[in-house]
């Protein structure tokens, strides 16, 4: 049966309010009628002093999130765009992911922070980041970058019932639309793992949010011409499966990391660092890292189709990485992914 | 001041945090403590006069300069003077230390050494409250720096809209480390709270712990039975320096005279008889705690990595 990625995030919702009578969302827009992009459609009605409508006061929201997790609370805070949770990072960094640690244990803030990277259609520099490294980099978050239902199911799920801090789930607008099959791969663990999405003998790629998606289209394009793609889907940012990572790259020797962020300072260079640091001489060859281009995001349709990265962009690096540079193979059409994933019209 | 029962008791939790802070001041250069200290001397009579209408069940949130509350609200001693020394069996297993006060079988629910960062906790616990049915409330203390925060107007504005019981407990020693309020703010405080529809207190003899208890149990009986917020302002004096176990009246931001004005109406140095009588019992009390922190063991590698 199939899913959408919103109605993945729509049931999770559900679940968490249905599971938790102290569950609460909070944020600007939980009950208007676009609901969070659909994803909380009549849920005011439903539970109408737990859904509660903010003031665009983000730096308070989310210290109300601390003080409800300190009570007993589940906070779920919502941010339609993850460049307003910039607006969070003082609570969020400086006392949520604190608070267990910096109190030898007295306390614990479980609570989960919604961001949806805006990416879509001209969002431009501020309304497009993927801003995972930069949370990831702090002891005490976990940061999540679901790229399918399956996987928001089961680590929603396991945010809101069994772990007792913050989770900050980084959702991606370009997958809402997308309706996926159900299939029989699996997370090695909800908060604390990847995902091995597919087996593949000549490089891995370690994938994020989106750029699965892409990987995933590209290994298909790759095995047309005898090239044979492993890929990871990373999911935990704060926490890979790091004996995953590395037992494929012993067996494939080759390393390419498709990430939906800049590459500098971030999960490509983590993921060398895991890398290089259990044994160099795994590696056949040296590593690529695929992200932004180096500046913030344009605007113009055209440029925006240059700064992101995709199927083509894989294709001939995993081509060059397996057969040599000049490997002379056809690549699949250029293409603005917001018009394969989501025939976007805007406005948002 | 007259010889009640609640006076008598009052002068000796407010000479307690006194006498403690004056003891981390004799330590200090021993380096038994090593982390910056932001001592409460003169401001003593704010926290003891506020947590006397306060029941254990009720939730308070502090700051930086939290040793006065902390102590007030109940926190205990020698787990106190343990954590100020890192030590194993400080409440926090040395983690925290000065900064971090908390206890919450006590309802001091943290301390943060960010200006204004644990305002809004109060107003996140007090909305659970609601949904939960509980009958305590929510005190939020932080000093007149944190007045200019962007998040107290957001704190503000959010406890009105949801009626929240949360009271707003501000501190006013008109110095945010060493600028006055004159420097820093071009509002009117009581205007301000009056345009979110909070009522709003104000306690000019912060020295008195008598006149704090009276008059603050006023502002705590409404968020009490009318569970609304409420803000409450009480001016004070910050005796010492901003960080540390001296006095900096030599630097010249501010008066020397205007804390000797302080001090004369200071009943922990105006009542000599009552400060000589509790003398014994309190050292007593504190030589203790200051013997059980030396005794802790320090905290462990186990230690290091855990509680992440």
């Amino acid at each position: 049966m199939s899913k959408t990625y919103k109605a993945a995030l729509a049931e999770a919702m559900q679940e968490a309010m249905d599971t938790n009578p102290n569950a609460i969302i909070l944020g600007q827009g939980v009950t208007d009628y676009k609901g969070i992009f659909d994803t909380m459609i009549g849920f005011v009605d439903k539970y109408p002093d737990r859904i509660i409508e903010t003031p665009l006061a983000e730096d308070s929201v989310a210290g109300i999130c601390i003080g409800a997790a300190l009570n007993g609370g589940y906070p779920i805070n919502t941010h339609i765009r993850a460049d307003f949770g910039l607006l969070i990072f003082n609570q969020l960094i400086n006392l949520a992911a604190k608070y267990k640690y910096m109190f030898g244990g007295l306390f614990e803030v479980p609570s989960m922070y919604r961001m949806v990277i805006g990416r879509s259609w001209g969002q431009g520099a501020q309304h497009s980041q993927s801003l995972q490294s930069l949370m990831a980099h702090i002891p005490g978050l976990v940061v999540i970058m679901p790229a399918d239902p399956k996987s928001i199911l089961e680590s929603y799920r396991y945010a809101v019932q069994e772990h007792k801090g913050p989770v900050v789930m980084l959702e991606h607008r370009l997958l809402y639309e997308l309706s996926y099959e159900e299939d029989a791969t699996e997370l090695s663990h909800p908060l604390f793992g990847s995902k091995l999405e597919r087996e593949g003998t000549d490089l891995t790629i370690i994938a994020t949010s989106v750029m699965v998606l892409e990987a995933k289209r590209a290994a298909d394009h790759l095995a047309e011409i005898g090239v044979s793609v492993e890929i990871i889907n990373l999911h935990s940012i704060s926490h890979p499966d790091k004996e995953m990572i590395l037992k494929s790259v012993e067996k494939t020797g080759k390393m390419l990391i498709a990430d939906t962020s800049w590459a500098a300072y971030g999960v490509a260079a983590e993921m060398n660092r895991i890398v290089n640091e259990y044994n160099p001489s795994i590696l056949k060859a040296p590593t690529h890292s695929m992200g932004m281009v180096n500046t913030p995001c344009p605007t113009a349709k055209v440029l925006e189709d240059m700064y992101y990265p995709d199927v083509h962009d894989i294709v001939d690096v995993c081509a060059g990485m397996v057969i040599g540079k000049n490997h002379a193979m056809a690549l699949p059409k250029k293409e603005s992914m917001t018009d394969f994933y989501k025939h976007f019209k805007g406005p948002f | 001041m007259e010889n009640t029962e609640t006076y008598r008791a009052l002068f000796y939790q407010a000479m307690r945090i006194r006498l403690v802070e004056e003891k981390i001041i004799d330590l200090y250069p021993s380096d038994l403590i090593q982390s910056p200290v932001h001592l409460s001397i003169g401001q003593e009579a704010v926290a003891v006069g506020v947590c006397s209408n306060l029941s254990i069940d009720d939730w308070l949130f502090i700051n930086y300069r939290g040793h006065g509350f902390y102590l007030a609200k109940g926190g205990p001693l020698p787990e106190f003077f343990a954590e100020l020394m890192g030590k194993q069996k400080g409440q926090s297993k040395g983690k925290a230390g000065s900064m971090h006060m908390a206890s919450p079988k006590q309802g001091v629910m943290g301390a943060s050494a960010v200006v204004g960062s644990t305002i809004s906790h109060a107003i996140g616990a007090a909305l659970i409250s609601k949904i939960k049915g509980e009958d305590k409330i929510f005190v939020t203390n932080f000093g007149d720096g944190a007045l200019e925060q962007g998040v107290l107007h957001e704190s503000l504005n959010f406890a009105s809209l949801k009626q929240v019981p949360v009271l707003f407990l501000c501190e006013d020693n008109n110095l945010a480390v060493h600028s006055p309020k004159s420097e820093r703010q071009a509002f009117s405080l009581e205007s301000l709270v009056g345009s979110y529809d909070i009522p709003y207190f104000e306690i000019e003899e912060g020295y008195d712990f008598l006149e704090v208890k009276n008059r603050s149990q006023a502002a705590i009986k409404i968020v009490r039975e009318q569970r609304t917020p409420v803000f409450l302002k009480i001016n004070t004096a910050r005796y010492k320096e901003h960080v540390g176990p001296g006095e900096d009246f030599f630097a010249d931001y501010r008066k020397e005279s205007e804390i000797d004005a302080w001090k004369l109406l200071d009943p922990l140095i105006t009542d000599v008889e009552l400060y000589n009588e509790f003398l014994g019992e309190i050292n007593a009390e504190i030589e203790e705690a200051v013997q059980f922190g030396l005794d802790s063991p320090l905290p462990t590698i186990e230690d290091l990595l855990s509680d992440v």
